[in-house]
């Protein structure tokens, strides 16, 4: 088995799945299906303001596997359509932006400067084609540059770090995420340490389950699901009715701006766009390849930078970003798109989530079984198949696949989901709770898991209100049973070494490195303010 | 351990003959509730969910297999204990987890707190190693300690950690003993390097088949089927050892004909290497050991009270 081998068997594997239904007699997989609904149902998420795509990755989770169920087979089509979802939604959460001034997600808020003033000049379809063309293109770059990048640098890990060096990258990439996610550092160390605490309960080696106050509800600790989606989604449901709660329901429709004008997207605009496409692309990726920084970020340093670079050249008569530009459109676009592929660097090479999308495809991973993200999953092996990596590949196809539906489809079906805007939030709000509390019901089945959500979901709340990022929050709830795992046997291995992190050079320097971010983000930040 | 295996086989053979008469009485009043210790997607965990399959398929019994994982079967068995034991709730666990994790976890239950149903497969379980470290035997890995260089000793439950321990007592050396979360993180951290040998119930099959690992030893009272010139336990001075099954067990006191029933549907699945779990259960273990009725009660009461003259001898 050589690498070809393996690639080409990961193309198979999604061709060549479980099959679905057959058009003349061509065969169609269950994989193929799954990634187109997931793309098309993460555009209508995106698009709707109040949803995102972690949401319907949340929700769809659950009743996904209990279609599947636990089979190696369930892998592709599952994490396929979370793929699809995530993918969709990065479109998506365009076309509020552009039509109705309304971001869909948080990373399409600078979309609005742009998008919404060239609605009002009547180029609103121009404007969602631009927006498309960047996506689309930060996208496939962003999913390039994961392809090339995941296997090699698993193996780099794997041929170099021991495992001392694996539990210092696990502490730096956790104060890496604490310091760099939210407003500040100290914040971010809450909501990490809150999250450790939540997972380290019930778990452990010895048979005692520790924390658990001696109670039976908690001897098993808090299931993975109850506490992501319950600070993740219940948290961002509870903060969501509570805004709605202080601003009375707006009334009044929408104005309708009538189109007027060319609103193709020409060769000559492409030629235009390109360069704050490609600068857009490699911020974005970049950003995304680091865990916890998030599109948003990517978002507005495209945007200032390609701010900077069109006043710098721009002729003088040219109208400036922010009076409806598609320059500020593609910059965007670019960048926060290009952020969801380069996410999965970390995920598959360290097994390291970086976002909240990528929690949920270590979350179905983790649920569904057989496929463990991180280095191991990149190990050639010659005799016997590694059927992980056959996974790993399958899910790059599934990516490609759905940007090859991007390129094709995405733009006519993202243009028509402006209807999505007029859902009103507090019927989609309550929806959306029950939903996840039937999700995650029919996941553990077991009343507890209910009260845990709610619990986390209040938990979720405050942190919201008190302006905690939750993120930090979720993956080191993922990565705390890593750690202590791979700290405990890495004291092991060392022969008992209590300085297993200071006597080894690589580990050393990790260490240093996680005492820097967080002293070097916190001089920064006081400095900001 | 052969005297047990033949009471077992007399054992299923009255169990069957009897339970055909019985089994055929006994139908589930309900879907019945599968409880797994393993991980989702491994191993143990795909045996469990395919005897379920068979046995829908077969019988046109319903079950509902779910994880109830964490502390070596014990959060299982925790739960298990207080379920309806009509037939309707089983658990599978390792005989282990009923022996050794309940004795540690002094929690106040025993293996008389439950019906054992039937074993599926006895482990094969070797103490193994990348055949590029160039250790034939285990023999050459104490070598390899005496002359300075460190061993990681991979370990998946308490129980083997202290087998482990035991086994560097009697062979005079020291080994780094690393816990790792089911035999397949032993078989990642062997590939990866991170660790030298560790114990293996099963899953290296494949990888000795192909000559990448070596059985250096076998971790049970008997020699290992594939490798049956690696040295045993008790040769190596250990006089404890690793025998154990993968095991489904009920509530105490569930009736006869329940028992019986399913332990002959499960057995039979088992045994039937066309099935599915049949298959898997051949792959990996080379066979089916079905253990079932007084045989496994013995067994299991056995497996808890010599648990504690372990624990005695590792904390010397």
């Amino acid at each position: 088995m050589g690498v070809l081998d393996y690639i080409w068997l990961g193309i198979l594997s999604v061709f060549q799945g479980p099959e679905l239904f057959s058009i003349f007699g061509l065969p169609v997989s269950v994989t193929l299906v799954m990634i187109l609904c997931g793309f098309l149902l993460g555009i209508a998420v995106g698009a709707t303001p109040g949803l995102a795509g972690p949401i319907a990755m949340a929700i769809a989770l659950p009743i996904l596997i209990s279609v599947f169920g636990y089979t190696q087979e369930a892998l592709l089509p599952v994490m396929g359509f979370l793929i699809g979802i995530m993918k969709g939604a990065t479109i998506g959460g365009a076309v509020p932006a552009i039509l109705f001034n309304t971001p869909g997600t948080p990373d399409a808020y600078m979309t609005t400067l742009d998008g919404y003033p060239m609605t009002q000049k009547g180029q609103a379809k121009k404007a969602l084609r631009v927006a498309h063309f960047s996506s689309a293109s930060g996208d496939t770059f962003s999913d390039i540059v994961l392809i090339v990048c995941a296997p090699f640098l698993a193996l780099l890990v794997e041929a170099y770090l021991d495992l001392p060096e694996k539990t210092a990258l696990l502490i730096l990439s956790l104060s890496f995420i604490a310091a760099v996610v939210g407003g500040s550092p100290a914040k971010g160390l809450i909501s990490t340490g809150l999250g450790l605490l939540a997972v380290y309960v019930a778990t452990g080696e010895d048979f005692y389950p520790r924390l658990s106050l001696g109670t039976k509800q908690l001897s098993q600790g808090f299931p993975i699901a109850t506490a992501v989606l319950g600070v993740l989604i219940i948290g961002s449901v509870f903060k969501g009715l509570e805004e709605l709660w202080h601003e009375k329901r707006k009334s009044g429709g929408i104005a309708m701006i009538r189109d007027s004008g060319d609103q193709r997207l020409h060769f000559a605009d492409i030629r235009r766009l390109l360069p704050f496409i490609a600068r857009s692309a490699v911020i974005g990726t970049a950003i995304g390849a680091l865990p916890g920084i998030g599109s948003t970020l990517a978002a507005t340093l495209g945007y200032t930078i390609g701010k900077s670079r069109y006043q710098r050249r721009k002729a003088k008569d040219d109208p400036d970003f922010g009076t409806g530009v598609p320059e500020g459109i593609a910059a965007t676009e670019a960048a926060n798109s290009s952020v969801s592929g380069a996410n999965l660097i970390p995920v598959l090479s360290l097994g390291i989530p970086g976002n909240a999308a990528a929690v949920f495809l270590i979350l179905a991973a983790e649920s569904i079984g057989g496929f463990n993200p991180g280095p191991s999953v990149f190990r050639f092996t010659a005799d016997v198949v590694n059927p992980e990596l056959v996974v790993a590949f399958g899910l790059f196809t599934a990516m490609l696949i759905a940007n090859g539906l991007n390129w094709t489809i995405g733009g006519f079906f993202m243009r028509s989901m402006g209807i999505m805007t007029r859902i009103p939030k507090h019927i989609l709000l309550p929806i959306v709770l029950l939903l996840t509390l039937t999700a995650i019901y029919v996941q553990e089945t077991r009343m507890e898991a209910i009260w845990f959500a709610l619990a986390f979901g209040v938990l979720g709340y405050l942190m919201r209100s008190l302006s905690i990022s939750p993120l930090p929050f979720v993956i080191a709830f993922i990565l705390g049973g890593k750690l202590e795992e791979s700290a405990r046997q890495a004291f092991a291995a060392t022969g008992g070494d209590a300085f297993f992190l200071f006597t080894n050079p690589i580990a050393l320097v990790f260490m240093l490195m996680s005492v820097g971010v967080i002293v070097f983000t916190a001089v920064k930040s006081k400095g900001a303010t | 351990m052969k005297h047990i295996l033949k009471a077992g086989v007399v054992a299923l053979g009255l169990a069957l003959i009897s339970s055909g008469v019985l089994a055929a009485d006994w139908t589930p009043p309900g879907p019945i509730k599968m409880m797994i210790a393993f991980r989702a997607g491994g191993g143990a965990d795909t045996q469990a969910r395919l005897i379920a399959e068979a046995l829908e398929a077969k019988l046109g019994w319903k079950f509902i297999p779910e994880q109830v994982t964490g502390k070596g079967g014990v959060n299982l068995l925790a739960t298990l204990k207080d379920q309806p034991n009509d037939g309707t709730v089983i658990g599978m666990v390792v005989t282990e987890s009923v022996g050794y994790n309940l004795a540690a976890a002094k929690a106040g239950i025993t293996p008389a707190n439950f019906t054992g149903i039937a074993t599926t497969a006895g482990f094969q379980m070797g103490i193994v190693s990348l055949s590029s470290k160039g250790w034939n035997t285990f023999s050459d890995v104490v070598d390899a300690i005496k002359g300075g260089q460190e061993i990681r000793f991979g370990v998946m439950s308490p129980k083997l950690a202290d087998l482990a321990y035991l086994l560097g007592k009697a062979q005079g050396v020291d080994f780094n003993i690393v816990p790792v979360k089911g035999g397949k993180a032993v078989m990642n951290g062997v590939n990866a390097g991170d660790l030298d040998i560790g114990f293996m119930a099963g899953i290296q099959a494949k990888g000795v088949a192909s000559g990448d690992l070596v059985n250096l030893a076998s971790g049970l009272s008997t020699p290992l089927k594939q490798t049956p010139d690696a040295p045993t336990l008790a040769d190596l001075g250990v006089s404890y050892n690793s025998d154990g099954y993968f095991v489904f067990v009920g509530p105490a006191g569930m009736p006869a004909d329940a028992r019986q029933a399913l332990a002959a549907a499960i057995a039979g699945v088992a045994n039937d290497e066309s099935s599915k779990a049949g298959g898997i259960i051949k792959k990996a273990f080379g066979g089916a050991s079905t253990i079932t009725g007084d045989a496994l009660t013995t067994l299991l009461a056995d497996g808890y009270k010599d648990a504690s003259t372990l624990m005695d001898a590792a904390a010397e």
